[in-house]
């Protein structure tokens, strides 16, 4: 036979259980808006019935129910569609970033307006042609030399935003790797919080979800994956353990960054500044270490044993995935081709910047100049004064016609000083004709002269060319930062629709509970009236 | 499927976003005119436009030069005009001398009217168009006629006989000078010789009308060039108005079809509002004592 109190005790497993499930809800209705919270249940499980068995159990006709106990609170959360949103993250990611720097790179260059350099470009043609037409007037001389300026400046005015815009991309690095950094010290914070809590058969689930969110912050930055660890003792077997998590490489193979409570930080492998991670120079590429108890970096090898030297991963096995490796593009990478030492967005850019003005520049120089050797290709013109021309592009630097780049292209003082120095005439040196203005039109029609460094396309077109090209790969990182950015948001539907919190339906939970609640109470006021009926009403027949 | 409200407003809040996107791009595109205004709107349109304002600020230019060339040829075929005139009169004035029965006395006169004409004549040569000279060759700054030394250059003196070319299209140029440095010398030598008495004034008269006939002849000439550039100048208009209408069409915002957009685009945008006022929907907890 069971004990007296029985009733009494499985009404208050019920009363007990109810009331986490209810508090539950509570935590649940709390956290309704919480970033990266999933909703939680309590897992009820009937008691053991009773008699037990064994050789001295009561013999009664059995099992009889004990009530209920609530086993584990657990988080409702699909993983699945966590490492769906993960790897839509990475693409985001990349495209989001790769967008915003061409868009810079767009709003610098200003084409089709009638403010960039194919505008300054086709004034100086103007000028020319002026010059040309009015070769001995000084004004139209002044013109052409002001629009030549124009069109330095032009030149300049590029060069040194794209190197702005670039020196940011390099601070962004930096600070992307500081929040890398920062993010898996947290993970691996939480995870040493986890191992502590599960042994003891509980489940940590808000700290579940907080390293949850950290890693969905981390997936943004490059691809990573992840494996469990349990926690071993008394853990329960729906426990999460501590989470593993690796960089995963464009090979296939992955680079440990978290593992239980250790972690490694990333390093900028090229050269930097004091932090370690604002790079310098053009990116090499990442290598992990860890820090000892001062907070100083112990360099690691790629399996975690410690290396007296850093072992480098190079950029090129990173995938193009994830905003590191985005802006890391944009800035610029050390290729090991020795042509093109250092590829990405904003240095091609400033290559092609750099080649179009030497080649323009130079170009026009010779022209101005005229050879003697070569008097066919570059027959001598004259000045104003019948002399023969010199350099009229120079390079800021060191005043000289050679090394012109976009950063340092200017005008000769000495033909700002005079620009009777323009080469207008095509006659000799020494035959003074100011009326002669054929020389001004060949000068003018170099615009469109084809230029063999840049692969024989005039300057007009090789700019046309740049610009078509720049808008092609906007384009392309638009619609693609649209479409993962449409992909994510599709698989954070779907994970909301499995964990985020319906009010309506916590509150239909609350009235579950509490009706349980309010029954499990009724059924012990049963109880007690049956023993009231014992102990108060049996054995006084007749009175 | 299992549907929260926190999935309601979240989904209502990237639409609404969405729509002021599109309704941002319609509205840029009504505000400026134009279909693109950076290059990954449509790297075509970006790259065809760059072409085409190249190709429009040409033509602009050669009509600028165009009119320098018309500046040119008028002034040349005005200065001639008053040459023939001056030559005619010297003809007149020849015959008049010629006569038996005009007296020495008539013939100084005649004489020093002939000299004035002669000066008149040196003058022209030396006709200016703003602050060039025209008959000058390419040697602009100098004038043709020397007033120091009383002669012209020699013809084959460098600069003085060369042509002034202007372009006037991709390639074309054209002549806008008039190399009238033999003209001016021989009319010169013509005079010289009436003064010297080389030739009598019956003779005179013969070659007047020689020089008479060389005017025309250049005139002609300038004549035929006016033409020509009266026919470029036709081309260049119409170049001018084909280049602007591909230019616009490549990147001018189509009105009619942008304003219709936007306002399709504001009902749309209404109804996403009003239907997100409707998602915050009364839950279980309204209806709960």
């Amino acid at each position: 036979m069971g004990s007296t109190f029985m009733g009494l005790e499985t009404s208050k497993r019920g009363l007990y259980t109810q009331q986490s499930a209810l508090y539950t809800t509570g935590h649940n209705i709390s956290n309704a808006n919480t970033l990266g919270y999933s909703r939680q249940r309590v897992n009820m499980e009937a008691t053991l019935g009773y008699p037990g068995t064994g050789l001295n159990a009561p013999k009664i006709p059995g099992h009889l129910g004990t009530g209920v106990q609530a086993q584990s609170v657990q988080r409702i959360r699909d993983s699945f569609v966590d490492t769906q949103y993960r790897q839509e993250s990475n693409k985001l990611g990349y495209w989001d970033s790769r967008s915003q720097a061409i868009t810079q790179m767009e709003d610098v260059l200003n084409e089709p307006s009638d403010y960039g350099l194919a505008k300054s470009m086709n004034e100086f043609w103007k000028s020319l042609q002026d010059l040309s037409v009015n070769p001995e007037n000084g004004g139209a001389r002044s013109v052409v030399v002001q629009r030549g300026i124009a069109v330095a400046d032009s030149f300049n005015y590029l060069s040194k935003s794209i190197s702005q815009i670039q020196e940011n991309a390099g601070k962004e690095i930096g600070i992307s790797l500081k929040d890398v950094n920062s993010i898996l010290e947290q993970i691996a914070s939480i995870n040493e919080q986890i191992q502590a809590i599960e042994p003891n058969g509980y489940m940590p689930n808000d700290l579940y979800d907080v390293r949850d969110t950290l890693l969905d912050e981390l997936s943004t930055y490059f691809p990573i994956e992840t494996s469990s660890v349990k926690s071993g003792g008394n853990s329960l077997a729906i426990a999460e353990g501590s989470v593993t998590v690796s960089l995963k490489l464009k090979d296939g193979t992955s680079l440990k960054l978290i593992d239980g409570k250790n972690f490694a930080q990333l390093r900028n492998s090229g050269a930097s500044e004091s932090d370690g991670v604002t790079p310098k120079s053009a990116i090499e590429g990442f290598h992990i270490v860890r820090l000892d108890s001062n907070g100083n970096d112990v360099p690691l090898n790629n399996n975690w044993t410690d290396a007296g030297t850093a072992v480098t991963q190079n950029i090129n096995s990173f995938s193009d995935l994830g905003k590191l490796k985005s802006l890391v593009n944009s800035y610029g990478q050390v290729t090991g081709d020795p042509t093109a030492p250092v590829k990405g967005l904003y240095p091609d850019m400033l290559a092609k910047l750099d080649k179009m003005a030497e080649a323009f520049a130079e170009e026009f120089n010779k022209v101005h100049m005229g050879d003697p050797a070569d008097s066919t290709k570059y027959p001598q013109g004259s000045d104003i004064y019948g002399n023969q021309g010199e350099a009229f592009f120079i390079n800021k630097d060191d005043n000289s016609g050679a090394g012109i780049t976009a950063k340092n292209i200017y005008i000769s003082s000495d033909i700002v000083k005079d620009p009777g120095k323009v080469v207008a005439s095509d006659s000799k040196p020494g035959d003074i004709e100011p009326g002669n203005g054929k020389f001004a039109l060949v000068l003018a029609n170099m615009k469109f002269a084809s230029l063999g460094e840049l692969g024989n396309v005039s300057a007009q077109t090789y700019f046309e060319g740049l610009i078509g090209q720049l808008g092609v790969d906007g384009q392309q990182a638009t619609r693609l930062a649209f479409n993962s950015a449409t992909l994510q948001q599709a698989v954070t539907e779907r994970r909301a629709s499995v964990s985020s919190v319906s009010l309506d339906e916590e509150m239909t939970n609350m009235i579950i509970f509490q009706q349980a609640y309010n029954a499990s109470a009724r059924m012990i006021t049963v109880v007690d009236e049956t023993l009231d009926k014992i102990i108060n009403g049996m054995g006084r027949a007749g009175l | 499927m299992r549907v929260t409200q926190s999935m309601l407003s979240s989904n209502m809040l990237r639409n609404l976003s969405n729509s002021y996107n599109k309704m941002g791009k319609l509205q840029n595109q009504i505000e400026t005119g134009k279909k693109v205004t950076r290059p990954s709107d449509d790297p075509v349109v970006a790259m065809k436009g760059i072409g085409y304002r190249t190709a429009l600020d040409k033509v602009e230019q050669f009509q600028r030069n165009i009119g320098e060339v018309n500046n040119w040829l008028d002034s040349s075929d005005d200065a001639f005009d008053k040459v023939g005139a001056a030559l005619q009169r010297a003809n007149e004035l020849a015959v008049k001398a010629a006569s038996d029965t005009t007296t020495d006395d008539d013939r100084k006169k005649v004489q020093s009217e002939l000299d004035q004409l002669r000066q008149h004549i040196q003058n022209i040569a030396n006709t200016k168009v703003g602050d060039k000279y025209i008959f000058s060759g390419t040697k602009t700054t100098t004038p043709l006629f020397d007033e120091k030394t009383g002669g012209y250059p020699t013809t084959n003196t460098d600069g003085f006989n060369k042509d002034v070319e202007i372009e006037v299209f991709d390639g074309i140029t054209l002549k806008s000078n008039t190399n009238a440095i033999d003209v001016f010398k021989n009319i010169d030598q013509m005079f010289q010789d009436i003064k010297d008495g080389n030739i009598d004034y019956s003779e005179a008269i013969g070659k007047i009308d020689e020089q008479m006939n060389e005017i025309l002849t250049t005139r002609a000439d300038i004549g035929a060039r006016q033409n020509r550039v009266e026919l470029m100048n036709d081309r260049l208009q119409s170049q001018e108005v084909i280049a602007t209408k591909q230019m616009s069409e490549n990147e001018d915002v189509d009105m009619e079809k942008a304003i219709t957009e936007m306002i399709t685009q504001e009902s749309i945008h209404r109804a996403a509002l009003s239907v997100g006022a409707r998602i915050i929907q009364p839950s279980l907890v309204d209806f709960l004592r």
